[in-house]
């Protein structure tokens, strides 16, 4: 008799399903110790710089909430184009351009601070929503797919802006980047004595709203629905074009705020490179988070939490920073591929 | 010694024993039936003899020696050869293409052609090697499938419901060519649930029902209501209690309607018909003739061409599928797991498609109102389920179709276009869902019924359109109609006006 | 413009279709059977890092791109494996690969050459000099005097229109992408069919990642892909998933490429970073669906395939 046998359906409880995610995330932390040797680095002094730092004191948690707000944003927007059909990609160039957008009527105006946000706001939420209904429009009107679309016009939005900080928005020196936002613009700090600013509200606010979007509205259950079945979503009377419009206008807006608050509440200027592949960490939070709005928050705050403390881990263990990208990857694909567990059954008789 | 026999098979599905204990033996140079109702286990039977599953317990043996199918490549390895329900044909490669898919060395299609013509001549299945499968319609594809196996000298033939898709004459054909592949020493099996067709063409036929045989005996021996009473396990005589209602004035008008497919090619050619309030049309033929595209241009699934379409005298033929909807057009489509519902939603979500306007507080949805109006369509249509929070996608085929038609009559329209109700559905459950379209007659709906299942449109419609390539070649009223008539009709042989 | 110039940027074209043709070619056999890999992007990065690493050590420029086909099919076993028989998401999975990647590829690089070196350059292919054919006029420098890297891959484009139209494997391969249950009643696996398709994909991403470095850059640097790969998966629709319409779609990107290159150094106003754009923008309008496509893909594609 076989030890291993495949279940008839696989096993599906919540106990299941965590289990499975738990061991899934531990099978990653122990390959990646793997690389840890390679640098004579003791893993488990450096898994604890990685996680102490971000969480153990008031300043580094205030790191993290900083992290985690763009992180949050960007999960967010990936939900509601997902959840609806569209797979939409293309966050980095959202985020640049609400960052773009929003330093632009910085450096333009002399608003007071609270004329100046709602202002900032929605223009960098149209700029993102005009730069993904863009894909949206080529995929509806012209079949085009939105996947490698949106892929490409990352590096043109990227582009562009290099372009605005190494000339039209230039400050005066040599550097590519603009000048220093004035500081009415600047996000006030809500945790005294940390960084964490209020751009970690705005995040909290959309997660809230998305979630009642999705789950209690007419328009959040005809997006879910046109997702799921384009064709029972146009037999049930869905304009299914329509649906993918507004849920790219509500993905590109919310990638766009990422840039907003990471402008306005951290750098407070644009640069080149601003985004920090801010853009893709934030659609792995979202998967992670399994396209829930709510289970966005915990996952966004141990990713942050994960970036600040790659630099810690950088100074105190000497592991370069770039391996945190190897660990939050690696954890979304082991938890990816345990569903495969999830179908086999060990037989102990 | 039998040719090939299975012994004892078991297959377990999620929530269903498909197959228990099953003993079958083919002989050699005879046609076989396997016979019993949809979900019987039949097809999937012969899907463990062509190694498309594997059994969780049994024997296969091959001229008395146990042989182990794996996959179909050992099944064809080992002679058996199938015709599956949906064609296995791959459509954008040609015939010939199609027929050395899967077969080793040098691909030598000039070859392969002439093989492929010599058979075709040999066995009077006429078909075009270099022809593209998208091109060919499905009768012919049907003779494709049958060279595909013969190519390969198959001993056995299993074929899978094959008379489906059929006309008559097309049918009548096909028998003659399985007679002479009978004649030539190879053995036939057919998997079907048309008791007529068996007692014509078949030497045995066995029984199944819910998964076990009930019965193996030779055709010379039986009755079709001895092998009837076996399928379903009691006296059955399906007939539906209608009662005289008086017809209403027309709700749907359809007039001289032009629908194209996505390929371009006109599939309805002028139809023009109306359904008055308090009956049921029905509209026959056999599936592809363009009852689909009808019943999606009507709903606004697809637009029309040319032509107009009417719901009590308001013109809707350019209006949206919500607006037909809200104007007072339901619609039970043929597709019940993509088109139907959304199998991955819980059934209180799919009880509001189509109607999730009316449910909501301002942007809002209702939750009280849906958990109660999904409370009360699945008591009322007898929908065996634990909790409406239960996701629609493991419900039974018979309680999707009562969950949707339940749905569907709960809008209250002036008509309904339902098509392919009862497709894949046990006895019960056809019972369950004639009497609510009777139901819905009797309270003056006006109802399109479009159904491959003569013995269907017979017991439920009032007046029954015949569809044939696009066009409606007769209309005849529930007192004309014989079997005969119409299937000469469907076949494209005769035309009444 | 004039000749010199001329000759200069058709040149140029051929040499920079180099690497996305490859990519495109192997991905043309994975998309054929039924799996999408936008982890392409990834497998050039990890590609371009270990024929760097190899060249730097050895020298040697054939063993280095040998190096580079190893680890793309190394990695994209681990793809395949996500891919056919874990069944998760294609789109999903190749995405996060590639951030895998690059964590990869800095990783290592940095370990390899510590902190605070600066870019180190290795050995290249150099450009061939064929007696008498590479002096012609015209059609010298532009046929006859390119790498022999970019010779092979045009005899690949040769090799994979065969296997995959006149050969048996290629048939059961591209049934296994248009209708894969047909492809299992006829006795071929799906699963074998994809395996091999990606792990094709593989080696020539990794190829692809070597001719960055050792045909045309001659260094590593992280941002050395750049999209080429994504490019690369357009250039396959723009190409029809045929590879001879992959060669020429290829060659219409080279030669924006070239031409965004060589306007940056003649000067004029155009600014340098809108000039760099050209190259997606054209792959973004190639692929828009605006001249037709969708129609044509593999009808599998994307959809995994699961036998009970």
């Amino acid at each position: 008799m076989k030890l291993i046998e495949r279940r008839v359906s696989p096993a599906d409880s919540p106990l299941a399903i965590t289990t499975a995610m738990v061991v899934a995330a531990l099978a990653a932390m122990l390959i990646t110790s793997l690389l840890f040797t390679l640098y004579q680095a003791n893993p488990l002094q450096a898994y604890f710089a990685l996680f102490h730092e971000p969480f153990a004191s008031w300043r580094g948690f205030g790191y993290t909430l900083v992290r985690t707000a763009p992180l949050t944003l960007i999960a967010l927007g990936t939900i509601v184009s997902w959840r609806s059909g569209f797979g939409y990609l293309g966050f980095e160039g959202c985020f640049v351009i609400g960052a773009a957008a929003t330093s632009w009527l910085a450096l333009s105006t002399t608003f007071s601070f609270w004329t100046f946000l709602p202002l900032a706001l929605l223009l960098s939420f149209a700029a993102g929503a005009a730069w993904a209904g863009v894909v949206a429009l080529i995929r509806a009107r012209f079949g085009g797919n939105e996947v490698l679309i949106s892929l490409m016009m990352n590096y043109v939005a990227i582009l562009i802006v290099q372009y605005l900080v190494s000339g039209p928005m230039r400050a005066p020196g040599g550097v590519p980047e603009t000048a220093l936002l004035p500081r009415a613009t600047w996000l006030p700090f809500i945790l005294p004595g940390t960084r964490a600013h209020a751009g970690i509200l705005l995040a909290l606010c959309a997660a809230l709203l998305v979630w009642v979007l999705l789950r209690k509205t007419r328009i959040g259950y005809e997006l879910i629905v046109s997702g799921l079945s384009p064709l029972a979503a146009r037999f049930g009377g869905i304009n299914v074009g329509a649906q993918l419009v507004f849920a790219a206008f509500c993905a590109g807006g919310l990638g766009a705020w990422a840039g907003t608050v990471e402008v306005l509440g951290e750098q407070h200027r644009l640069m080149d490179g601003i985004s920090g592949g801010v853009g893709f960490t934030g659609i792995i939070v979202a998967l992670l988070a399994r396209l829930n709005p709510l289970a966005v928050i915990p996952a966004a705050v141990l990713y942050g939490g994960m970036t600040v403390g790659a630099n810690a881990m950088q100074r105190r263990a000497g592991i370069p920073s770039s391996i945190t990208f190897i660990l939050q990857s690696l954890i979304v694909l082991m938890v990816l591929a345990s569903d495969i567990f999830r179908r086999y059954r060990v037989k102990l008789t | 010694m039998p040719a090939f026999e299975m012994r004892k098979i078991v297959k377990r599905f999620p929530g269903v024993v498909a197959n228990r204990d099953v003993d079958l033996t083919i002989e050699a140079g005879a046609i076989h039936a396997l016979l019993g109702e949809n979900g019987a286990g039949k097809s999937t039977l012969m899907q463990i003899l062509y190694g498309f599953h594997s059994m969780d317990s049994g024997s296969i043996l091959i001229d008395g020696k146990p042989v182990e199918i794996a996959s179909p490549k050992d099944a064809i390895a080992l002679g058996i050869g199938m015709v599956h329900q949906e064609f296995m044909l791959v459509r954008r490669f040609s015939v010939v293409e199609n027929t050395v898919l899967g077969l080793k060395g040098k691909l030598d299609l000039r070859q392969a052609s002439r093989r492929l013509r010599a058979l075709s001549e040999q066995h009077h299945l006429a078909i075009d090697p270099a022809a593209l499968v998208q091109h060919l319609p499905i009768g012919v594809q049907q003779r494709v499938e049958i060279l595909k196996l013969l190519y390969r000298d198959a001993r056995l033939l299993i074929l899978d419901e094959p008379t489906a898709v059929l006309t008559t004459h097309e049918k009548d054909q096909l028998f003659t060519v399985l007679r002479g592949l009978r004649d030539q020493g190879r053995s036939i099996v057919i998997v079907t649930h048309k008791l007529q067709e068996i007692l014509d063409v078949a030497d045995r036929v066995t029984v199944m029902r819910d998964g076990k045989v009930v019965g193996a005996v030779s055709t010379q021996q039986t009755t079709e209501q001895e092998l009837a009473r076996l399928m379903v396990g009691r006296d059955v005589n399906l007939r539906a209690v209608k009662v005289p209602v008086e017809r209403g004035a027309a709700v749907l008008r359809i007039a001289g309607l032009h629908v194209r497919d996505e390929a371009g090619q006109e599939k309805v050619r002028g139809v023009t018909l109306d359904v008055h309030a308090g009956e049921i049309v029905g509209i026959a033929g056999v599936d592809g003739n363009g009852q689909s595209q009808l019943a999606e241009a009507i709903m606004r699934l697809r637009p029309a061409d040319k032509g107009s379409i009417f719901l009590r005298d308001h013109e809707v033929t350019r209006l949206t599928v919500a607006q037909h909807r809200a104007l007072g057009l339901s619609y039970v489509p043929a597709d019940r797991r993509h088109v139907g519902a959304v199998t991955e939603m819980s059934i209180a979500d799919n009880a509001i498609l189509g109607s999730q306007r009316k449910h909501t507080k301002g942007p809002f949805l209702d939750t009280r109102k849906i958990r109660e109006h999904a409370e009360k369509l699945i008591a009322r249509f007898g929908v065996r389920a634990t909790s409406i929070a239960t996701k629609a996608g493991k419900l039974s085929g018979g309680n999707l179709q009562k969950l949707i038609l339940g749905r569907e009559i709960l809008e209250d329209a002036a008509a309904m276009v339902v098509e392919q109700p009862t497709r894949g559905l046990d006895v019960g459950a056809i019972e369950s869902v004639w009497a609510e379209l009777l139901g819905q007659r009797e309270r003056g709906k006006a109802i399109l019924l479009i159904s491959a299942e003569l013995e269907e449109l017979m017991n439920l419609a009032d007046r029954i359109a015949v569809m044939f390539e696009g066009r409606i070649v007769g209309i005849l009223n529930a007192a004309n109609i014989t079997a005969e008539k119409l299937g000469l009709m469907i076949s494209g042989l005769s035309e009444e006006s | 413009m004039t000749s010199a110039f001329f000759v200069t940027w058709l040149a140029a074209s051929l040499r920079l279709a180099g690497p996305v043709l490859l990519a495109a070619l192997g991905e043309t056999f994975a998309e054929r059977s039924g799996v999408l890999n936008v982890g392409i992007e990834g497998t050039i990065l990890l590609g371009a890092l270990a024929s760097f690493l190899t060249d730097y050590v050895t020298g040697m420029v054939w063993l280095s791109l040998l190096a580079a086909m190893l680890t793309g099919i190394v990695f994209n076993l681990l793809l395949a494996w996500m891919y056919v028989t874990v069944r998760a998401s294609q789109v999903v999975v190749g995405l996060v690969f590639n951030v895998l990647a690059i964590g990869i590829a800095a990783t290592v690089y940095r370990r390899a050459l510590g902190e605070s070196s600066g870019p180190q350059s290795v050995a290249m292919f150099a450009p061939l000099h064929i007696p008498w054919l590479s002096d012609l006029p015209l059609l010298g420098p532009v046929l006859f005097g390119q790498t022999s890297l970019l010779y092979l891959t045009l005899v690949l484009v040769g090799l994979a229109h065969f296997v995959l139209f006149r050969t048996s494997f290629g048939l059961a391969l591209r049934a296994a992408g248009e209708n894969p249950s047909a492809a299992d009643a006829a006795g071929i696996s799906v699963a074998r069919m994809r395996y091999i398709g990606v792990l094709i994909g593989g080696a020539t991403a990794g190829m692809a990642g070597a001719y960055l470095v050792l045909a045309q850059i001659g260094l590593f640097r992280e941002s050395i892909v750049s999209g080429q790969g994504f490019i690369a998966l357009g250039i396959v629709i723009f190409g029809r998933w045929n590879p001879w319409k992959a060669a020429l779609a290829a060659l219409v990107f080279g030669a924006c490429d070239a031409l965004q290159l060589s306007l940056q150094l003649g000067g004029g106003n155009v600014p340098p970073q809108l000039l760099a754009s050209l190259p997606y923008i054209v792959t973004i309008l190639a692929i828009s669906g605006l001249f037709g496509g969708r129609a044509v893909q593999p009808a599998a594609l994307m959809v995994p395939y699961a036998k009970e």
